[in-house]
């Protein structure tokens, strides 16, 4: 069995999700009128109110989509859209390639797009993002943690200029699910983005938090799904098997957080002493307890990461493709690491199912591998 | 423990069945696909390979051999060691191969140092051609069984050392032997046509390819002239000339005339009738010799191949300082192109091989 360490892809799906969806008997559209309909109907309105939950926010407010890329192109999109008078968007560096890509859209359509950058642990500085916030701006996004390095966003004072500027607050908090308090009026967000699969749940299926339905409009038009946000008969499945994931989370992340955080920083340190040169990305203090990153010093990513999971060891580059197209990490790049570090970068991710057997046997064999990859590759990688 | 040997897999039926049957002869096999170019041509490339649902092919495969696969990124490293050459020579007007620079830089040299980090004994392809080993430890190269598939033009850059860690499964097969054994094995891509465009270049146009890669000013117009440098015709690049070449010419002539000569420093391309385009020999350089020890500087009776469908013709090679020779046919022979290879074989053996600078004339 291999050794999973990659949950900030997508965790492997709770046991107690796959035995509700399997016992889920429905046979309606959950807008029907009929019986079979509203049958339907409150297997989605349940799982709503366990989404909901989760974050401290009222069931009506959460819009399914088909995942967390889906719920940031809803607020970037239906926030630009409601308000035509503005258009300008703050947002950091670092943010997943579904706020990055399509801003890089918008953008060649004119909306103005200004990108404040991290320091070299990944964290941006919330007054220079509150410098950029103006009577132009329609929202200001940040993803409250990064899915590559961990860093969790210092948001003071953030809320308050984006509201006083009349703008609205996004974060994407699909990263950060699970593995933090997440309370939207703690968080004082008008948006947040999830996501099903990475708290164990299935693939496909993600929400947006919307606190007021009047300052968004939707971007699939058809029905009235969702409140009008999301058109199209919703994942139903995708949706219960989200709300039991959200359920278990709620209950299990802190006391999750206690048994892992001293695993992993054990796990950590253990390899910085194995392998020389090895460097963290993941910040020193104050990250996702979860997320490590390492650049790995005289060897390709790329290589290591097959000769990893040819050891049974899985964890991944920050962002891969199957098709081979390795791009360097942008996150990386942001905070400051040159080209050829950030190629030589892993993410290592843990979660619900990491035990500390799990832990312990990487940490013998990823120093193995590594070994084995350098002294194959050794400094040739870093030349070519 | 298992022998462990990393498989170049294109998605293609020749590489496929390599690797399913180095599974099925207990090797570990772990098969890759290298990403070599970049995306842009999109639907254009579909029939060339290392497209991505090529790779989906070999993912296929492989999982139903049981065994893992991967695509590495080679990008980098193909655009600096095949496509910038393959544009520079264009430019030089000579005619490249890059196939053979593929091989030898991408698949023998890049894709084995990423396998022997991966901890493989070997690099295996699906190219026909065979390798024997000798009772005194030395390997032999040898055209591969299928006459008409012959892979052997495209590795005479191969050495000792690189034999010894190569297999070529197929080598010993023909194309339709093949075709059966990925049928038998219920391979997917058992009935794919095969790729006949170089990979990098959508619908085979090399001189847009050459003509976007190009730097400013590098590609100019200039003359087709006659020997007497009587001017013919004007042409937009030297790029899009190969020596040999009768079409594309746009001169009407009494008699059909050819690309005798391409000459990059007055972009002048010089036609002649065919005649004029024989022979007797070449000039090479970058010589390499599969297995240099048994060599001496006198002249060698060898064949010679100066074009991959060419047939071998019987000349005799001399060697020269710094991996240069000059190859004589035994009679005149046909017009031979600067930029591609001329392959040494004796029989079914490839004695080496190297890059032909330029024709020997005959001397009237």
């Amino acid at each position: 069995m291999a050794i999973y360490l990659d949950h900030n892809a997508g965790s492997p799906m709770r046991p107690q999700v796959r035995a509700a969806l399997a016992a889920l008997n429905f046979s309606g559209n959950p807008a029907s009128v009929h019986h079979s309909g509203q049958a339907a109907r409150s297997v989605l309105e349940q799982a709503r109110a366990r989404v909901a939950d989760l974050i401290g926010a009222r069931p009506t407010s959460i819009v399914f989509t088909s995942g967390g890329t889906e719920a940031n192109h809803l607020a970037l999109l239906g926030v630009l859209e409601a308000d035509p008078a503005r258009r300008a968007i703050v947002t950091t560096a670092i943010e997943h390639s579904s706020i990055l890509h399509p801003l890089e859209h918008l953008a060649r359509t004119g909306v103005q797009v200004r990108i404040v950058p991290p320091d070299s642990q990944g964290r941006v500085d919330p007054a220079e993002l509150i410098a950029h916030v103006d009577h132009q701006t329609a929202l200001v996004s940040v993803g409250l943690a990064n899915a590559e390095v961990g860093t969790i966003q210092d948001l003071s004072g953030l809320a308050d200029a984006a509201h006083r500027a009349g703008a609205l607050l996004h974060l994407d908090g699909v990263a950060a699910a699970g593995k933090m308090a997440l309370a939207v009026d703690e968080l004082e967000c008008d948006l947040l983005s999830l996501s099903a699969h990475k708290l164990g749940g299935p693939a496909g299926s993600g929400a947006l938090f919307v606190r007021d339905r009047a300052r968004i409009r939707p971007w699939l038009w058809a029905g009235a799904q969702e409140h009008g946000m999301r058109a199209g008969t919703p994942n139903l499945l995708g949706a219960a098997g989200f709300g039991i994931a959200a359920s278990i989370v709620r209950d299990e992340w802190s006391a999750e957080m206690a048994r892992l955080a001293p695993l992993a920083a054990e796990f950590a340190s253990h390899l910085m002493v194995e392998i020389p040169g090895l460097r963290a990305n993941h910040p020193a203090a104050g990250g996702l307890y979860n997320t490590l990153n390492f650049t790995f010093p005289a060897v390709r990513g790329e290589t290591l990461l097959i000769a990893l999971d040819l050891a049974g060891v899985e964890v991944s580059m920050g962002s891969a493709c199957a098709a081979g197209a390795v791009e360097p990490s942008h996150v990386l790049l942001a905070m400051g690491r040159g080209e050829g570090a950030a190629r030589s970068s892993l993410r290592i991710s843990l979660g619900y199912t990491t035990t500390a057997q799990d832990l312990a046997a990487a940490a013998t064999i990823i120093p193995r591998v590594w070994r084995q990859v350098a002294q194959a590759e050794g400094v040739q990688a870093m030349a070519s | 423990m298992k022998t462990r040997v990393v498989v170049a897999m294109s998605g293609g039926v020749d590489s496929s069945v390599a690797a399913a049957m180095l599974a099925e002869q207990g090797y570990e096999v772990i098969g890759i696909a290298m990403r070599l170019a970049a995306e842009e041509g999109g639907a254009a490339r579909r029939n060339a390979c290392c497209g991505y649902e090529d790779f989906e092919d070999a993912r296929r495969v492989a999982q139903r051999m049981g065994f893992p696969f991967y695509v590495i990124d080679l990008r980098a490293e193909f655009d600096r060691r095949v496509i910038e050459p393959f544009v520079g020579a264009y430019l030089q007007g000579r005619t490249p191969n890059p196939c053979l620079l593929c091989n030898r830089d991408i698949k023998f040299d890049r894709l084995w140092s990423r396998a022997r980090a991966l901890g493989a004994d070997f690099v295996a392809t699906g190219h026909y051609a065979r390798i024997e080993s000798d009772s005194d430890g030395s390997f032999r190269l040898l055209r591969g069984l299928d006459s008409s598939k012959d892979q052997s033009y495209f590795l005479f850059t191969l050495s000792q050392e690189q034999l010894a860690r190569t297999l070529f499964p197929i080598g010993a097969m023909t194309k339709a032997a093949v075709r059966r054994r990925a049928a038998d094995l219920g391979l997917i891509n058992a009935h794919k046509p095969e790729s006949q465009e170089i990979c990098f270049v959508p619908d085979n146009d090399y001189a847009r390819l050459v003509g976007e890669r190009a730097q400013p000013g590098r590609i100019r117009p200039g003359d087709i002239t006659d020997r007497a440098g009587r001017v013919l015709a004007r042409h937009d690049g030297i790029h899009r000339f190969t020596v040999g070449q009768r079409r594309g010419l746009g001169v009407a002539a009494s008699e059909p005339l050819y690309v005798q000569e391409i000459r990059p420093a007055d972009g002048r391309v010089i036609a002649a009738p065919h005649a004029a385009l024989t022979s007797a020999g070449l000039r090479a350089a970058g010589v390499s010799l599969v297995d240099p020890r048994s060599w001496e500087s006198d002249r060698h009776p060898i064949e010679v191949r100066i074009r991959y469908r060419h047939p071998p013709l019987p000349a005799s090679l001399a060697l020269m300082d710094g991996a240069r020779a000059e190859v004589r046919f035994d009679k005149p022979g046909p017009a031979v192109t600067p930029g591609q290879a001329c392959v040494f074989y004796r029989g079914d053996q490839v004695l080496g091989g190297g890059i032909i600078e330029a024709a020997l004339e005959v001397r009237a």
